[in-house]
């Protein structure tokens, strides 16, 4: 099991190499769509703690993204802060966020747990529309600053592009470290039967928990850079669509396959860009992309580990029955 | 003052009862959520807007009509997109808000900007104590308490309502004793699909309406199913009245900017505290 879910380095370094080349011979736009795709990459691999460990999905994601991106926009703009040191502020609040809605929600099955997310999600976002005097309400949050490294201001795609690969190389690794590792073992017992792993003398309530509190952490994360690449930041850019968006590419991507769920964060991210000769039939296209890929590969598109995906996916429908 | 509160919450927590029955419909028999519910009742809306336009059919015919239509709707629409999302949970879910994204972005397509619906129930002011209000308002609550009469005639005293209920209860038993499982599954979508869109075009004439109208309905008759308990059809419509009067009156007297988060603030302390609902009865949920 170990191995399955180990870094192949090869593979992995090669895919590496290219995307630090891509900048340097890759038109101006592909950089920036890129971009989007590394910083969704986080809340997506977060979710995937959630989803595809504890056989929980969640909605809220959007929302969690927000409250990362709100922090630093605000310590950023209203207190000055220097954009790295508020890197460690966002992580906090959202993890904060996530754990105090969401912590007495995870006892819940599968799918009440999914309702109690959208709860979430629409708290969260009605309060960033309308707690004006903390964040701007519908004014949103205008010319956050970019990050500068040193003397290196990160202002262009193509230098903030290195960040976010940074930053999502980085929770590729981390994340398959968390797998392989003894808590990722408890997690996937607790997907496979909860029952069981709490007869082994997993604390399963702990070990849900503690698989929100890093989804909610990537969220975070995933905010900062987009706060910080965007530069602008509004309510409504954080409301159920992003968390529809994260939840459908960590389903794409098969329930348990970081790379996969890197892949289909690829595929979708981009589908602005490819659904453009659809012209105004684009959201229409995407729709049907959400609709059709689920009805046609309701166990994501490239799960690397076909059976054990299937386990989880078994797992999170009969839930409702056997609990 | 008070009064007209008290009409205008009950009369959007019809809307939020009914829409939601669609979502307890569905839950009931097949332990799924359907978040297309929403847009279904936006279509409807527009369903009968264009009906009511081309037609300029009266109030009875107009519903009776696009409920006809949506519910033959609903039945196809099992036939062809629902039944492949039956594998688990999230794929139905994620998949029904695909098909909510479609369907409110091909009406937008047809209804960019918010129009007016035909005054099809009347433009009388009705005086009521110290309160006023549209004719229309007494329509949504009237049509209301006669829709849930009727339906709950159905369920109890047809033999296709009580097939239905057998499905709900029972899938594989009510199979075994000889019940058409996947008819009565087809038409438990036409039923909601029929009932959100009677809400669309009760709702119509009291608003402008646009294409994104169904979704803070949807979401909200969600919270109000949960409420209520979202596999008891009395539970939701308890639920739904309960979250049109709180919101109304927290509006008020409390906050108007966070009036839309009453709803969900509900849905959540509900699940944390009582997973079923008001109303609902079912094994527990939580491990």
């Amino acid at each position: 099991m170990r191995q399955a879910q180990s870094i192949r380095y090869g593979p992995f370094a090669a895919v590496l190499a290219l995307l630090l080349a891509l900048p340097f011979f890759a038109p101006a736009y592909v950089v920036h769509v890129a971009n989007f795709v590394f910083i969704s990459a986080l809340p997506v691999i977060g979710l995937g703690f959630l989803s595809g460990f504890t056989g929980r999905v969640s909605l809220a994601q959007g929302a969690l993204f927000g409250v990362g991106a709100y922090v630093t926009a605000l310590l950023t703009t209203k207190l000055g802060w220097s954009p790295l040191a508020a890197f460690i502020p966002s992580v906090l609040g959202s993890a904060l966020v996530g754990t105090l809605l969401g912590g007495p929600a995870v006892r819940l099955i599968g799918l009440y747990f999914v309702m109690a997310t959208v709860g979430i999600q629409q708290i969260v976002w009605i309060v960033l529309l309308n707690a004006v005097d903390l964040t701007g309400g519908p004014q949103g949050v205008r010319s956050i600053p970019a990050i500068s490294i040193g003397k290196y201001v990160l202002d262009t795609p193509e230098a903030f592009y290195f960040l976010t690969l940074a930053m999502a190389t980085a929770s590729y690794v981390l994340a398959k470290r968390i797998i392989a590792s003894r808590l990722g073992m408890r997690l996937r017992a607790l997907s496979d039967d909860e029952l069981a792993a709490s007869a082994v003398a997993v604390e399963v309530t702990r070990a849900k928990l503690i698989a929100l509190v890093m989804s909610s952490a990537w969220a975070g994360a995933g905010g900062f850079l987009y706060a910080h690449y965007v530069r602008f930041i509004h309510p409504d850019m954080f409301t159920l669509e992003p968390s529809i968006l994260f939840l459908t590419m960590s389903m794409f991507g098969g329930y348990r396959s970081v790379e996969g769920m890197l892949f289909a964060t690829a595929i979708l991210e981009s589908a602005t860009e490819y659904l453009r000769p659809f012209g105004e039939y684009r959201m229409i296209a995407y729709g049907l992309l959400l609709l059709l890929g689920m009805m046609f590969f309701p166990k994501g598109l490239f799960s690397l580990l076909p059976k054990r995906a299937q386990g989880a996916a078994k797992k999170t429908g009969k839930g409702a029955e056997h609990v | 003052m008070l009064m007209q509160i008290i009409v205008g919450g009950i009369a959007s927590g019809c809307i939020y009862a009914i829409v939601g029955l669609g979502f307890t419909l569905v839950y009931r028999t097949l332990k799924m959520v359907n978040f297309a519910q929403g847009h279904v009742f936006m279509a409807g809306t527009f369903l009968g807007l264009t009906i009511a336009n081309k037609f300029s059919l009266p109030a009875v015919p107009l519903l009776l009509v696009v409920m006809v239509v949506a519910f033959l709707i609903g039945v196809v629409l099992e036939r062809l997109i629902f039944r492949k999302l039956y594998h688990n949970h999230d794929v139905f879910i994620v998949g029904s808000i695909g098909l909510g994204i479609a369907l409110m972005n091909t009406v937008r397509l047809f209804f960019p900007e918010p129009i007016p619906f035909p005054k099809v129930f009347g433009e009388r002011i009705v005086k009521f104590g110290d309160a006023q209000f549209q004719e229309a308002y007494l329509w949504v609550i009237g049509c209301t308490v006669i829709l849930v009469a009727l339906l709950h005639c159905f369920f109890a005293y047809t033999r296709n309502g009580r097939a239905l209920r057998a499905v709900a209860a029972d899938a594989e038993i009510a199979g075994t004793v000889g019940v058409n499982v996947p008819m009565a599954i087809a038409q438990t979508f036409g039923l909601s699909f029929a009932v959100a869109a009677v809400a669309g075009v009760l709702i119509g004439p009291l608003y402008f309406v646009s294409f994104d109208m169904g979704d803070m309905v949807g979401l909200k008759a969600f919270s109000a199913a949960v409420f209520g308990g979202i596999n008891s059809i009395p539970g939701t419509i308890v639920g739904g009245i309960a979250i049109g009067l709180l919101e109304n009156i927290a509006g008020t007297y409390i906050s108007s900017a966070y009036k839309d988060l009453v709803a969900f603030v509900i849905l959540l302390v509900m699940l944390v505290w009582r997973p079923n609902g008001l109303l609902g009865t079912s094994t527990p949920v939580k491990v």
